[in-house]
C-alpha cells in the first residue's frame, strides 16, 4: 500500500484513446447482468427458478390428473415458476440499489439514470427469454421422457411458445415496474402480488366493474398466453392490462427515478 | 489544460421553505487538495452531491472539467466520486464492486487488483463480502474504487471517517501524492485536523453558507497570535483576563484551556506583570492552533444558532 506506487500523472493511462467514450447501451445492459447475478440473493433466485422449472415439468408430465399429457400441457407448467419469480427479480433488479444505496455509484458512473433503466430493462428481456427457454427444454424433455406425442391438439406451435415468451417477459418487466414506483422491495413485491387481487375482489362483487374487470383482470386476461392462440379481443385485453399494471407504475417510476435527489 | 476542474457557482439547495444549502461557490485548481470543512449538517453532503449531479440545485450550478458532471460521457475516468462508503451492496464481493465497475468504465480488469492493494485490500478481503467489511475496510474499498477509473479529479465526502491513525496518514500521502502529480483533490471532513495537513486551501462552511475560503495562511490573516496562561489555575486566569482587557487586548478562550490573544507575546507579558499575574505559559501560538481556534469560531456561533432553530439542522442534513 505505498502511497506512491504510480508516478504517472493522474488520468495518463490512455489518455488519448477511449476514455471519453460514452458506455454503450450493450456493455450497460451486461453489467446490469453481471450485478442482477454477483450478489449471493441474485445468484440464488434464477437457480432456484431453473430448479423448480425442471421439477414441475417432470411433475406435470407425470402425473396429469386427467389431463391429457401433452407438449403444451408440460410447457404450460413449467412456465409457472417464473411466472412466480421473474417478477420478483424484476421488483429487485429496482429496489436493491435503492435499499443498498448503490445507486450512489450506478448514477455516478452513468448520470442518465433512465439509460440505467433502460440498460435494466435489457437485462430482465434477457433473463426472461433464457427462462422461457429454459422451460422450452425442461417441458419438452420431460414430456419426451413420458412418452407424450408432440402433435396433435396438445402440439405446441410456434406462437404458443412465443406467447409463453410474452407471458414471461411481461411478469418481469411488471415487477421492474412496481420497483421503479414503490422503490422498496417488500412493499413493491406485495403491491405487485396484491393490488391486482384487490382489484379482481373488488370487480367480483361490484357489477358496472364487471365489464372493465374483463379487460383488466391479468389472470383472465394474461392466464391464456402459456395455453391457446390469442384472438383478437384477448389481445386487446392482454394490451389493456399491461397498459394499467406495467404503464401506469413504468410511468410513476420514470418520474420518481429521473427526479429524485439521492439519500 | 483546464485552470478550474471544480467549480461550484452560488450552489442553492431548499427543501421546502428550509434551506441546506446558500450560495456556495469556490473552484479547484489542478496539483491542488482543497479541504471542505464544516460541522456535522452544516451542508457538505449536500453540496458536494450536486457537483456530482446526485442532486437537483435550487438556484446556482457547478462544473467538473468545465462543464455540468451529468455531460461527462464516461465521467468514471475523469472525476472518482466517494459519497458514502457504506453506500455498497453486501452481498457483494470487494474484487466484484471493482470489477463491476470497471467492466462499466471500460478500464482494464488488471487495475482492480492493483487498485486493491494500492489501497491495502489483500486478495482474501477481495474475496469478502462488502457486508463483512469493517467501517475502515469500506473506506479503503471505496477510495479504490474512486480511484479505479485512473481519474484527474477526486471528490470525496468525509473519506477519513472510519480509518485508523495509520490509516489516516496513508490516505493522506496518498491525496497529498495525487495531486503533487497534477491532479485534484476536493475532500470534505468535519475534523481540521484531518485536513489541515494536506489541504492547500480550505474552504470552510457552516449552517449552509461559505464562512471563509483561502490558503491555511490567508485563513488566520498572518494575525500573531499568542497564548497565554495564568500560573495559579482558573482564577488567576479570571485574574489574567482583567489585566489583559484593562490594557484593551482583546482576548478569547483557547479550546485546550487558556487564553488566545491577537496582541504580541511582549504586550502580554507586560500586561500580566503590571496586573500582578505570574504565568505559566506565553508563547506565539502556532498556526495550526490559530486554525483551530478560527475554525471553532467559524462555526460554532452558526451551530448554536443551529441548535435553535433544529429544522435547519435537519435540513441540512
Amino acid at each position: 500500500m505505498s502511497a506512491t506506487a504510480s508516478l504517472r500523472s493522474p488520468g495518463a493511462t490512455a489518455r488519448q484513446t477511449s476514455r471519453d467514450r460514452r458506455p454503450g447501451t450493450g456493455r450497460l445492459v451486461a453489467v446490469e447482468l453481471r450485478k442482477m447475478l454477483n450478489t449471493r440473493a441474485g445468484m440464488w433466485v434464477p437457480i432456484a427458478v431453473a430448479a423448480l422449472t425442471a421439477l414441475v415439468s417432470i411433475i406435470a408430465s407425470s402425473n396429469h390428473g386427467g389431463h391429457e399429457g401433452t407438449f403444451r400441457h408440460a410447457l404450460h407448467a413449467a412456465s409457472v415458476p417464473g411466472a412466480y419469480l421473474l417478477p420478483v427479480m424484476g421488483v429487485l433488479l429496482i429496489c436493491s440499489e435503492y435499499s443498498q444505496r448503490t445507486t450512489l455509484t450506478t448514477y455516478t458512473l452513468v448520470p442518465n439514470r433512465w439509460r440505467v433503466l433502460g440498460a435494466k430493462l435489457g437485462a430482465s428481456l434477457i433473463v426472461s427469454t433464457l427462462a422461457t427457454v429454459t422451460a422450452l427444454l425442461f417441458s419438452i424433455l420431460a414430456a419426451s421422457i413420458f412418452g407424450h406425442a408432440p402433435g396433435g391438439t396438445g402440439s405446441l406451435p410456434l406462437s404458443i411458445i412465443l406467447q409463453t415468451w410474452l407471458f414471461l417477459g411481461s411478469g418481469m418487466v411488471m415487477g421492474m415496474a412496481f420497483g421503479a414506483a414503490i422503490l422498496v422491495s417488500a412493499p413493491a413485491i406485495v403491491a405487485y402480488l396484491l393490488l391486482p387481487l384487490v382489484w379482481n375482489g373488488l370487480a367480483g362483487n361490484i357489477s358496472w366493474l364487471q365489464t372493465p374487470a374483463r379487460w383488466l383482470d391479468s389472470d383472465n386476461t394474461l392466464g391464456p398466453l402459456t395455453q391457446q392462440n390469442l384472438t383478437g379481443t384477448q389481445w386487446a385485453h392482454a394490451a389493456a392490462t399491461f397498459a394499467l399494471w406495467i404503464g401506469v407504475p413504468l410511468v410513476i417510476g420514470l418520474t420518481r427515478i429521473g427526479r429524485g435527489d439521492l439519500d | 489544460m483546464l485552470s478550474t476542474m471544480i467549480e461550484a457557482n452560488s450552489l442553492t439547495k431548499r427543501y421546502g421553505g428550509r434551506t441546506a444549502v446558500r450560495d456556495v461557490s469556490f473552484r479547484c485548481e489542478p496539483g491542488t487538495v482543497t479541504g471542505f470543512l464544516g460541522p456535522n449538517g452544516a451542508g457538505k453532503s449536500t453540496t458536494l452531491k450536486m457537483l456530482c449531479g446526485m442532486a437537483q440545485p435550487t438556484g446556482g450550478g457547478a462544473t467538473v472539467m468545465g462543464m455540468p458532471f451529468a455531460e461527462l460521457p464516461n465521467p468514471g475516468r475523469r472525476v472518482g466520486v466517494l459519497i458514502d462508503a457504506s453506500a455498497q451492496h453486501s452481498g457483494r464481493r470487494g474484487a466484484e464492486v471493482l470489477a463491476t465497475s470497471a467492466q462499466l468504465m471500460g478500464v482494464d480488469h488488471k487495475r482492480v487488483g492493483e487498485m486493491l492493494e494500492l489501497v491495502g485490500l489483500d486478495r482474501a478481503a477481495g474475496r469478502k463480502r462488502v457486508g463483512k467489511y469493517s467501517l475502515g475496510m469500506r473506506q479503503r474499498l471505496g477510495i479504490a474504487h474512486a480511484l479505479l477509473g485512473d481519474p484527474e479529479v477526486l471528490i470525496l465526502d468525509e473519506p477519513a471517517n472510519g480509518l485508523d491513525p495509520e490509516g489516516m496518514r496513508w490516505m493522506r500521502a496518498l491525496l497529498r501524492d495525487f495531486a503533487d502529480r497534477g491532479g485534484t483533490v476536493l475532500l470534505s471532513s468535519h475534523l481540521l485536523g484531518e485536513v489541515q495537513a494536506t489541504a492547500d486551501r480550505l474552504v470552510v462552511i457552516a449552517r449552509g453558507e461559505i464562512v471563509a475560503q483561502g490558503t491555511p495562511g490567508e485563513l488566520t490573516g498572518g494575525v500573531p497570535r499568542t497564548v497565554v496562561r495564568a500560573a495559579d489555575g482558573e482564577l488567576a486566569d479570571r485574574a489574567l483576563r482583567r489585566a489583559l482587557e484593562e490594557e484593551e487586548i482583546v482576548v478569547s478562550e483557547s479550546p485546550d484551556g487558556g487564553l488566545l490573544t491577537e496582541a504580541d507575546p511582549g504586550i502580554v507579558g507586560r500586561a500580566a506583570m503590571r496586573g500582578g499575574v505570574a504565568l505559566a505559559e506565553l508563547r506565539p501560538a502556532s498556526d495550526g492552533a490559530s486554525l483551530e481556534q478560527l475554525f471553532f469560531e467559524l462555526t460554532t456561533d452558526k451551530t448554536e444558532y443551529h441548535a435553535e432553530l433544529p429544522e435547519l439542522q435537519e435540513a441540512a442534513r
